[in-house]
């Protein structure tokens, strides 16, 4: 593994997602985003080495909101910390709804190299249900805008199996956003989270059954690969190779910090998260970020972890790791596949990989 | 001082819920046997379970003095009996040592089944019944109504019954002043050789088996070797006393017509069956005392834990339970489906219930009880009789040539609105008519031949959801008859599962099976494949539904690195499979077949 990759959490939005669980607050005021950029930097600094940095990635909440000047500044701030590899990815979450050519060429000048825009769906009506603050033609010229700045990495978040969406639906969407000939794809299915407008409204919502949602799952896959991406993990696609290297160093469990309110690290064999709060991250940014006091990972959970994380993606794990048996059986079953030395899930693997997994490790 | 002409020995025999272990409570404190701060709520059931059922499981006995009005001090002696029809046995014998039994009639409810039955059972040990009316007190009290029943429907004089309130304490002493004027003194004769009866033990871990005694001639003291006479076990005995409220009195001696307790270094409750006679072995008595009955268990099923890893668990339970209960019985047994466990043969429904319960609540086990069998009788082609209660052992058909299923009488007591459902019920599980009374206005007693396994599986239950509550019912087995039995069997992916299979009459096989395969697709969680579940006689299919192909078990999102989830979802996964059965590929959650076996509607 080449180096380590950082994360820096900016849990601020115009107004909460209908689906959204993630940690990000509306409202916040230009006070207390200095304060957070101030807690960030703490936190950055209180990492003694200085390890080379593979990728970057500013996520959220809406990182947008931070202002193009805390971003650079924090990105700025974190050269002078780690070593930031020359071609190191560096991402930056959007919503179409809060960014100008301005402040995209802006990020472009202080480093970011890749977008990854949270575009949803490509139908205004949709994008009005699930709450979103854009509409399908803000989607658009945002990634006009990107391409204008000198983004030549964009990836475009859609989200799928919507309550009352048909496949056509889903099939506009794509083509709506294969016609923005984005570089990356992340399609979610919608994941009922307790705590979400949602999850409230369930009883009357209508959410498609498995059968329903592995249909369009089917349709995605389909449409995807006829457009010329590559399915290289679940919700995953890329043209050309472009991976999220970022995600890719999730999944290959290297090394990683995160910065910022709730979130996670993986560091020295160990795993750690912060505050889960703005405020208790704020007034104790190292707080419990105590990587010296976590536990290490033992043995038989880092196998299952290469195994949960490594299964994630098409390249799938060195067919040595899980023991024969089962995996005969899952082949047999068409939800797992041989690549070379390796073992993978297939697409329909994908779909119940938890339970698979499952059938592997235990 | 022994004096027999001041001893009494009685019982209290009731319904279930008509006030008698808080009758026996105030008798204790009446006279002063026990102080009423250290009045447990009724005393006399020390189980837990009893308590909260409000039923005695175990008889229990005790000795108190009473100064009665006539200037006299008497020792009295209660013998507590089981209250459920299960114990029928149990209670019989300790009539047997009684010479009264108090009859507590509900003054709100009036005679039910189990009033007559054990009245009819107290009539027929010869002993005195005293009728009392208890729950004075309640404002819906008909004391004049429930007179005339005991009289009506039992046939004993009630006029002079004892109106009482047990809850408040309202005329105790007039059931006192009853018992010792109207119950005998027992008779017997201390110098002649030992005959006594064994009507209860209990295991205890210092003394060994402490086995309680009604002396009915001859004395028994410290030193003397007794002999059992049905097992033929001799011991040596070490104490013996009589029955405080709270500990064992020693005393040298019991003698005739005496209640008391002996201890003898005995490790095995088997060796002291309930009805048996002791006797000495140098001075034996010639006959023991007639109607020892060897407890025969009538139900029995398979006992699984849920979790596999805990059968050795599972097994010190047992032990431990068959210490005290010598009427459990168990042997190991091997289940493809759910490994490990135990076929344990019960003398009823409820004491399946009560062991199950205990085993759950007391050593902490989560089990699965395979559904509850009788014991068949197939006379085979080449003529052999064979008897079996478990379902793995049934033959095949062909080598049948005539299967008979145990009958019970049935006696059910209900409110007169309910006896077209009721008859219409007992029709459905195969009942034959066989009576009905009208006890007065309001009640009909209806008499039923039954197959015992339609009233093992869920027949009292459904029977009180069908008359709200209201009815009562008893049954004594009164023998085998012929029947139409298949044995069904439950297939998972063409793979039979053992546990699940029963044997049904055969006109109950189809609705039955289909019952139970759907109970099966409702609760086998999707798996990475389609799944059939079958009902199968034979090789015959019955009945068949999938459990449709998993489509959907995925994380889609695994943000900003935060893996926890997935990682608490392997954890839980690694919870589940503790209690979940594989065989073959198919791996099916303790829950379902919990879910299956736990019969909770009629079928």
């Amino acid at each position: 593994m080449n180096g380590i990759s950082l994360y820096l959490h900016i849990p601020f939005c115009v107004k909460k997602c209908n689906y959204c669980a993630f940690y990000s607050l509306p409202g916040v005021t230009e006070a207390t985003k200095d304060a957070y950029l101030d807690a960030l930097q703490k936190q950055a600094d209180s990492f003694p080495e200085h390890r080379e940095v593979c990728s970057v990635y500013f996520g959220g909440g809406t990182p947008s909101l931070f202002g193009a000047e805390r971003l650079r500044t924090m990105l700025d701030f974190l050269r002078t910390r780690f070593f930031i590899r020359e071609d190191a990815e560096i991402t930056l979450e959007v919503n179409p709804g809060t960014v100008d050519l301005p402040f995209l060429e802006s990020l472009r000048k202080a480093g970011f190299n890749r977008l990854s825009i949270g575009m949803q769906s490509g139908c205004d009506k949709e994008l009005a249900f699930l709450g979103r603050i854009h509409t399908a033609d803000m989607v658009r010229s945002c990634v006009e805008n990107a391409r204008q700045a000198g983004f030549d990495n964009i990836s475009l978040d859609l989200i799928f199996a919507l309550p009352g969406q048909s496949a056509e639906d889903l099939a506009d969407s794509l083509r709506t956003a294969f016609a923005l000939a984005p570089d990356h794809l992340s399609v979610y299915s919608l994941q009922l989270e307790e705590g979400t407008p949602f999850f409230d409204q369930r009883t009357s919502l209508t959410f498609p059954t498995e059968e329903e949602e592995e249909g369009q799952y089917k349709l995605l896959c389909a449409l995807a690969r006829e457009a010329g991406y590559e399915h290289y993990e679940i919700s995953s696609f890329a043209k050309d190779g472009r991976y999220s290297r970022h995600n890719l160093h999730y999944w290959q469990r290297g090394e990683y910090l995160g910065f910022g309110a709730a979130a996670h690290s993986h560091w020295n064999g160990k795993r750690f998260s912060n505050h889960p709060d703005l405020e208790g991250y704020i007034a104790d940014p190292l707080g419990c970020n105590d990587y010296k006091k976590a536990e290490r990972i033992d043995e038989t959970e880092s196998w299952e972890e290469d195994v949960m994380l490594g299964l994630r993606t098409s390249f799938g794990i060195p067919a040595h790791l899980v023991p024969a048996l089962p995996v005969e059986r899952m082949i047999a079953l068409g939800l797992m596949e041989r690549r070379g030395e390796n073992v993978a899930l297939t697409e329909t693997g994908f779909r119940v990989s938890n339970a698979v997994i499952g059938q592997l490790l235990l | 001082m022994y004096d027999i002409k001041k001893i009494r020995n009685f019982s209290i025999i009731a319904h279930i819920d008509h006030g008698k272990s808080t009758l026996a409570d105030r008798l204790l404190e009446h006279t002063g046997a026990v102080e009423k701060r250290n009045l447990e709520e009724q005393l006399l059931d020390n189980m837990d379970l009893e308590r909260e059922r409000g039923i005695t499981i175990k008889a229990r006995a005790v000795r108190f003095d009473y100064k009665a009005e006539d200037g006299e001090t008497y020792h009295l002696n209660l013998i507590d009996t089981p209250g459920h029809v299960d114990f029928g046995y149990e209670v019989s014998r300790s009539l047997t040592a009684c010479e009264g039994a108090v009859l507590i009639v509900d003054a709100t409810q009036g005679v039910q089944a189990q009033t007559l039955a054990n009245a009819y059972m107290a009539v027929d040990n010869d002993l005195e019944i005293l009728p009392v009316i208890n729950k004075i007190d309640l404002p819906s009290a008909d004391t004049e109504m429930a007179k005339r029943e005991v009289e009506d429907i039992i046939g004993i004089p009630a006029e002079d019954a004892p109106c009482i309130s047990a809850k408040m304490g309202l005329n105790i002493k007039d059931v006192l002043e009853k018992i010792v004027s109207d119950v005998p003194a027992p008779k017997g004769d201390p110098a002649k050789p030992l005959k006594a009866l064994i009507f209860d033990s209990y295991y205890d871990s210092y003394k060994g088996v402490v086995v309680y005694i009604r002396v009915m001639d001859g004395t028994l003291s410290v030193g003397d070797t007794v002999q059992m006479m049905h097992t033929g076990a001799k011991f040596d005995v070490v104490e013996v006393g009589t029955l405080g409220a709270f500990t064992l009195d020693k005393k040298d001696c019991l003698k005739a017509g005496e209640v008391g307790y002996f201890t003898a270094s005995i490790k095995n409750i088997g060796d002291t069956t309930v009805g048996d006679t002791v006797t000495l072995v140098n001075d034996p008595t010639p006959e023991p005392l007639p109607g020892f009955k060897k407890a025969q268990p009538m139900v029995f099923s398979g006992i699984y834990p849920a979790d596999g890893s805990k059968y050795g668990d599972l097994k010190d339970a047992l032990e431990k339970l068959q210490l005290n209960d010598a009427s459990l019985v168990f042997e190991p047994e091997t289940s493809i489906a759910l490994g490990f466990g135990f076929r344990a043969g019960f003398l009823g429904l409820l004491h399946m219930e009560i062991i199950d319960e205990r085993l759950e609540r007391e050593f902490n086990l989560d089990l699965i009880t395979t559904a509850p069998s009788v014991i068949y009788e197939l006379v085979l082609t080449d003529g052999e009789i064979i008897h079996v209660d478990n379902p793995s052992n049934y033959p095949d058909p062909q080598r049948i040539s005539e299967a008979r299923e145990p009958i019970v009488k049935a006696s059910i007591i209900t409110p007169t609105e309910y006896v077209g459902s009721v008859m219409q019920f007992c029709l459905d599980r195969r009942g034959t008519y066989i009576d009905m009374k009208y006890l007065d206005t309001t009640r009909a007693e209806l008499i039923y031949e039954m197959p015992l396994n339609e009233i093992v599986y869920d027949f009292f239950d459904t029977l009180k959801s069908k008359t709200k509550g209201y009815a009562s019912l008893d049954y004594e087995p009164i023998g085998y008859r012929k029947s139409e039995l298949v044995k069904l069997d439950i297939l998972l992916n063409g793979e039979l599962i053992d546990a699940l299979s029963f044997i049904v009459h055969a006109d109950r096989a189809y609705s039955r099976g289909r019952k139970i395969v759907e109970k099966l697709r409702d609760n086998i969680p999707r798996q990475l494949f389609e799944l059939p579940v079958q009902a199968a006689i034979g090789g015959k299919v019955i009945a068949r539904e999938t459990v449709r192909a998993m489509r959907k078990d995925v994380l889609a999102k695994c943000y900003g690195g935060d893996i926890t989830r997935k990682k608490k979802l392997l954890e839980k996964q690694k919870e589940g499979k503790k209690r979940m059965r594989s065989f073959g590929s198919v791996q099916v959650p303790s829950e379902a077949f919990m879910a299956v076996l736990k019969m909770d509607d009629e079928s």
